[in-house]
């Protein structure tokens, strides 16, 4: 992500699959749409050496697919290692002892599939007779944005038609820490907080990473979900496909899909389904393309902090008011002010300063993105600024010594612990001194032997 | 001269003393003033729109419910809060007609980039009428600009401060007064009171009053003659013509009606020809006059005073003229077609930005009413600036222009142009013989025009000293800045007259007029030794080890060597005169404050204009205002007046003029502002910058002046720091408190200029920013402005 996040830990693509057992992983690439999947994932160097390998089935040695590339050697080294990591290739030494990589024969067999075709079709397998109810493209974004927006809404505890978050949806909100119980009732945290504030898409991932932790627990198989979810990656946004062929498991996971608006389904027990570009771009979700790209920005921010945003949503405008002070509602606008009190509320609730400014750089008005930079650099530092305000102190581990029974003593053991670049800080007075932890021992140890030979 | 003899230090105490003693009865007679005023103010002046309004889980006002979105609201570029409260876009296509028409009605908030906050107040609504606009039109215009319905509380608001204001006015002519209106209705109602009847003039013969009303005309003809007649689509535009040329093409997607409606506002604004306007008047007796004002205001229809200079004859006319080469800017040209609108000159205020060319407006002004003219500034240098301003823009001859100052006393008799400052007016105490008998002088003198300099500064008790010693037919206030902390900004709506212009800080730098400052706060780390003595100290010596922080010494020094390197002049001000002797002094550059004579000011001025070796200046508040320094395009502040906006605006100002031949670069001039990390001044800094931010600009806070590590500067070692120290813990307490008389003209201001509690040096009691605490609301209705003074003396 482009901001350090502290607590949010949001992975990637690749992180999720490099944590997943090795089993998993070789499961996995028996479907050609993860293979490719992760093909499109991994950095350009190793596609080049999966290309180059994909029809050689003995193992090449590495000093020759060295020399493939006039690469640094770094670059070189983390390609190879990402293709270890996912299990794309192993280390297999050739017959004279030489080191050599080989391709995983799964992958190499299914990524062979997708890229040449043949094989079965990925997903809904069967010909649908023409849909009655056509939706189209518009049609699904609202949907999407409607139910996705419905889940930020029950985060942020607003009512409005929250009533469609089920069991599930809290469920991963609790497990993933996003929110909590707090006296029989639901409530947002600190890493709640912060979620709201990403991008959409990356809401999504980082949402359905923590759904697949918890699918055993459901009784679902992870591989399963996880291969399916790669095929509504491939899928045509604004087609209908069909439900046939899919496994009970899959189904119950095409529900829940449902649920977070990533897929449309008319009826429960529809045989077709539209994938909304919510899934659509669920694989791609953390590199750059945007989910949001066809609501336009709503947000103005002006050098006196003033913050106008151009939208009737109430998730909008609360999310706005985490960080701001609100002065106006009108019907299609609202007026806040960004102050130091209302910044500092929300850097105390765990939002950081960035991830302010990135919310308010990425709904940004488009007379704003006319502008370089989009948000006044006044109050990007500013907000920045109040952020330090709450760092300025600085702690130091120490332990303190006192009760010395003579200004000798404590003159002795202090010039020590000076000596020795240990003192963090002394007050003659009252004779006290405080060393740091880790010369804690030393001094000790100084100071009995110091006992020892006076006494 | 019995004043000129005496000591020079001798005569800066009596004058500190006097100061303390006159504001300790200044504070008295406001108060008894106050109670005598209750029953002169008009009910609805004091009146805000205020309607309660739900509140949502935000702490918003929530008006989803009570306004209505409209289809095509898209392209409207107005909100209007039913609190008073309007939002525009700037980037409507109709921006420039919504921005010209409420800055006609309402008072602009904040100007920024892309949303401007305008209110709408009693003041702003009278000003507006009185510059001729119609009830029922602002309304009309309002409902089509407002992307949603409009509040119904705004309708009734409007209405009621305009309904009565403006209709009748009492205008001078030939010598005598005529109550004159445009509805013979509201005259016909005012008559009908027995108090108006009596003051209405009796033929001398039969002692019987005239039944009928005197008919006449007035001529929509604007009286304002320029050189350059400017071409037709750009005259009225004035800054805002930047808009201009993408009209034709936005048309389309703007409602008709809204361009209807401003063609029609516009050609009444404009069509010079046209208004031949009937109008109804009666005469009145001129010893009656402060009776029939007294009367006119508990009727709720206060007399505008407009002076109709051409049809004077008692008063002879002044030969001077704009020279040919003279031009005006479009916004100095449209300010004061609002004040020659009707062919006559209306009183009120003219708000431009400094360094716009203010001086120009007052000087093409007396060349349009061509009658006497008094003009009053702050200080002595400011004088000489308005002569000089003078005879560079003017025809007027040398002799026709007097100087009545402590230094300079021309000779007044037979003058038509004199320039005083407001403390030799305003001057209740004994007088030296020759300055006795020039008072008296102007006394019997009927002016047609006084133009008041940086009106915002003089309190509204020397003001009623000046105007009532003063007769003058009309009145202009020139200012930059229309805050005050005391809020008592808004007499002078009523003791001169409304606000006619008020121009955009922003486009004006936009278009060149102005220069493009970079605003800086650079923050200065208190060093330790000094925050300890900081923390124990009393609230004024805080304000010393804060400026004399050596972070902040070191960082001024730093900026100074730099900008010396670029050939910039800088100027450094601090308010407090140990800090600014002991900087000047250590870095050895010229300073000057108000102890400093006339004749050195002017010499270091000169120097630093013309000499390429002075290159910086410190100076004290004295140079707040009216120290014109055009070469100027640096601006270090040490230290401030507490939280005052007026003055960070005033000091920026002294940069603002436009620069040459510099267009390449972003910004063309600095505005430091050093403040010590952790002390008062930081909380200080944040409140003097709200209204420049207000208007558009933004400060750069720099934490590290990168490259100061390398530079030799002062203080570097402890020891020198803690010798500073010392000096400043040896200082009297005097030297820790600020420079107290400003200039030749002590302090005589309403507001403490000592340190006195936080609230008061904040401003915390300004309308701007309590409207959110909902505190200011209640103290605000409490309040009674002392309305329509003016009006008992013309």
């Amino acid at each position: 992500m482009s901001f350090g996040m502290k607590t949010l830990l949001c992975k990637d693509l690749h992180s999720y699959l490099r944590s997943l057992p090795p089993t998993v992983l070789d499961r996995l690439y028996c479907h050609p749409a993860t293979c490719l999947a992760v093909f499109r994932d991994i950095p350009e160097l190793a596609r080049h050496y999966v290309m180059r390998l994909l029809f050689v089935d003995q193992a090449v040695a590495q000093a020759v697919v060295q020399q493939w590339s006039t690469a640094p050697a770094e670059e070189q080294f983390e390609a190879a290692a990402a293709l270890v990591e996912l299990r794309v290739w192993y280390e297999k030494p050739l017959p004279g002892g030489m080191p050599g990589w080989l391709l995983n024969h799964i992958f190499r067999t299914n990524l062979m599939t997708a890229l040449l075709g043949g094989g079965t079709p990925w997903i809904g397998n069967k010909d649908l007779t023409p849909d009655k109810y056509t939706k189209d493209i518009p049609f699904l974004d609202k949907y999407a944005l409607e139910r996705w927006e419905c889940v930020l809404h029950f985060m942020v505890g607003s009512n409005e038609g929250t009533d469609g978050v089920n069991k599930d949806i809290t469920d991963v909100l609790l497990y993933s820490g996003l929110m909590r119980v707090d006296d029989g009732e639901p409530s947002i945290t600190a890493e709640g907080f912060q979620f709201l504030l990403l991008d959409t898409s990356a809401q999504v991932w980082f949402f359905l990473l923590q759904y697949l932790d918890t699918v055993q627990t459901r009784g679902m198989d992870l591989v399963e979900c996880l291969t399916f979810l790669f095929q509504l990656s491939f899928s045509t946004l604004g087609k209908d496909y069909c439900t046939e062929g899919m496994s009970e498991n899959q189904l119950r996971f095409l529900q829940h899909l449902r649920e977070f608006g990533l897929v449309y389904q008319r009826k429960r027990k529809s045989h077709r389904y539209y994938p909304t570009r919510l899934a659509v771009n669920i694989v791609s979700g953390l590199s750059k393309t945007k989910i949001d790209t066809h609501r336009p920005g709503f947000i103005v921010v002006e050098t006196n902090y003033r913050v106008y945003a151009y939208t009737d949503s109430p998730l909008q405008v609360a999310l706005l008011a985490l960080f701001c002070e609100m002065l106006y509602r009108f019907p299609n606008m609202v007026a806040a002010n960004l102050s130091r009190g209302s910044v500092r509320e929300a850097l105390a609730r765990g939002i950081t300063a960035d991830q302010i400014i990135h919310f308010l750089h990425s709904h940004a008005h488009p007379e704003m993105l006319k502008r370089n930079p989009v948000i006044p650099s006044t109050v990007k530092d500013q907000i920045k600024l109040w952020e330090l305000e709450r760092h300025r102190f600085k702690f130091n581990d120490g332990v303190m010594y006192n009760q010395f029974l003579s200004q000798a003593d404590f003159e002795l053991l202090r010039n020590y612990a000076k000596d020795t670049g240990v003192l963090v800080w002394e007050m003659p007075e009252k004779r006290v001194l405080i060393v740091t932890k880790s010369g804690h021992d030393d001094v000790k140890r100084f100071w009995k032997r110091l006992k020892a030979s006076s006494s | 001269m019995a004043g000129g003899k005496r000591d020079k230090k001798e005569k800066e105490q009596r004058k500190s003393k006097k100061a303390k003693y006159e504001a300790e009865v200044d504070e008295e007679e406001e108060e008894e003033d106050e109670i005598a005023d209750k029953e002169a103010v008009p009910a609805s002046a004091s009146r805000e729109c205020v309607e309660a309004a739900p509140k949502d889980e935000f702490g918003a006002f929530d008006y989803r419910q009570t306004l209505e979105l409209k289809s095509d609201h898209k392209s409207r570029p107005l909100w209007i809060a039913p609190n008073g409260h309007v939002f525009l876009e700037s980037f409507s296509p109709v921006y420039r007609h919504a921005h010209d028409f409420l800055i006609a009605i309402s008072e602009p908030v904040c100007r920024p980039t892309h949303v401007h906050e305008y209110k709408l107040t009693a003041y702003s609504l009278y000003a507006a009428v009185s510059v001729g606009l119609q009830t029922n039109d602002i309304i009309e215009y309002m409902r089509r600009l407002c992307k949603t319905t409009l509040p119904s509380g705004i309708v009734e608001f409007i209405k009621l401060c305009t309904l009565s204001y403006g209709k009748v006015k009492l205008v001078l002519k030939h010598n005598q007064y005529f109550v004159e209106s445009q509805y013979p209705d509201v005259l016909q109602k005012l008559l009908k009171d027995p108090v108006i009847q009596l003051t209405r003039k009796k033929e001398l013969e039969t002692g019987e009053v005239a039944e009928e009303f005197i008919t006449g005309q007035v001529t929509g003809k604007s009286a304002l003659q320029l050189n350059k007649q400017p071409l037709r689509p750009g005259d009225q535009a004035g800054p805002s013509t930047a808009a201009n040329g993408n009209n034709e093409e936005t048309k389309e997607d703007v409602p008709e009606d809204i361009f209807e409606l401003y063609d029609k506002l516009d050609k009444e604004d404009d069509d010079e020809d046209e208004g031949q306007l009937k109008t109804v008047s009666f005469e009145v007796n001129p010893e009656e006059i402060e009776t029939l004002q007294k009367r006119c205001i508990e009727l709720e229809h206060p007399l505008l005073a407009e002076y109709d200079f051409r049809n004077d004859t008692l008063n002879p006319d002044v030969n001077i003229d704009l020279k040919p080469s003279t031009v005006l800017r479009p916004y100095q040209e449209k300010s004061l077609r609002k004040m020659f609108g009707n062919g006559r000159a209306r009183s009120g205020v003219i708000v431009l930005p400094c360094g716009a060319g203010k001086t120009l407006v007052g000087v093409t002004a007396a060349c349009t009413v061509r009658k006497r003219c008094i003009c009053l500034a702050t200080s002595g240098v400011a004088v000489e600036q308005w002569r000089s301003q003078f005879k560079m823009w003017s025809t007027v001859d040398d002799s026709l222009i007097c100087r009545f100052t402590s230094d300079a006393k021309d000779k007044p008799m037979g003058c038509a142009i004199c320039i005083s400052t407001y403390s030799m007016l305003a001057h209740s105490t004994k007088r030296s013989y020759e300055a006795e008998n020039v008072m008296k002088w102007l006394k019997t003198q009927e002016w047609g025009l006084m133009v008041l300099d940086e009106v915002q500064t003089i309190p509204a008790k020397m003001f009623r000293r000046v105007l009532t010693t003063v007769n003058a037919h009309c009145k202009l206030g020139l200012t930059a800045t229309l805050v005050r902390e005391d809020d008592k900004i808004a007499d002078l709506n009523f003791l001169i007259g409304p606000k006619l212009y008020e121009a955009n800080w922003m486009e004006l730098q936009n278009l060149g007029y102005i220069a493009r400052v970079q605003c800086a706060e650079v923050w200065c780390p208190m060093s330790p030794e000094f925050y300890r003595e900081y923390l124990i100290m009393k609230s004024q010596r805080k304000l010393l080890l804060s400026t004399m922080n050596p972070n902040k010494f070191r960082a001024c020094q730093f900026l100074i060597h730099y900008h010396e390197k670029r050939n910039d002049k800088i100027i450094v001000f601090s308010d407090n005169v140990f800090a600014l002797k002991h900087y000047a002094v250590k870095l050895n550059k010229p300073y000057l404050y108000g102890p400093t004579s006339q004749g050195e000011r002017l010499q270091i001025l000169q120097n630093f204009q013309h000499n390429p070796k002075v290159n910086t200046i410190f100076v004290s508040k004295v140079a707040d205002t009216s120290f014109d320094l055009p070469e100027a395009n640096v601006l270090i502040q040490i230290s401030a007046h507490g939280g005052s906006r007026r003055q960070e605006a005033q000091r920026l100002g002294r940069i603002l003029r436009a620069k040459k031949g510099s267009a390449a670069e972003e910004y063309n001039a600095y505005f430091y502002s050093l403040v010590s990390q952790d002390t008062n001044e930081m909380a200080f800094s944040l409140k003097r910058q709200r209204f420049l931010v207000n208007q558009g600009y933004s400060y750069k806070v720099i934490t590290k002046l990168e490259g100061m590590t390398q530079e030799d500067l002062f203080y570097r070692t402890k020891e020198e720091q803690v010798q500073l120290l010392q000096k400043v813990l040896a200082a009297s307490d005097e030297d820790a408190e600020e420079e107290r008389a400003l200039g030749e003209f002590p302090s005589k201001s309403s507001f403490n200029r000592k340190v006195g509690s936080m609230q008061s040096l904040s401003g915390a009691d300004d309308a701007i920013y309590m409207e959110y605490s909902g505190k200011g609301r209640t103290k605000k209705s409490d309040h009674i402005h002392p309305l329509f003074r003016k009006f008992k003396k013309v």
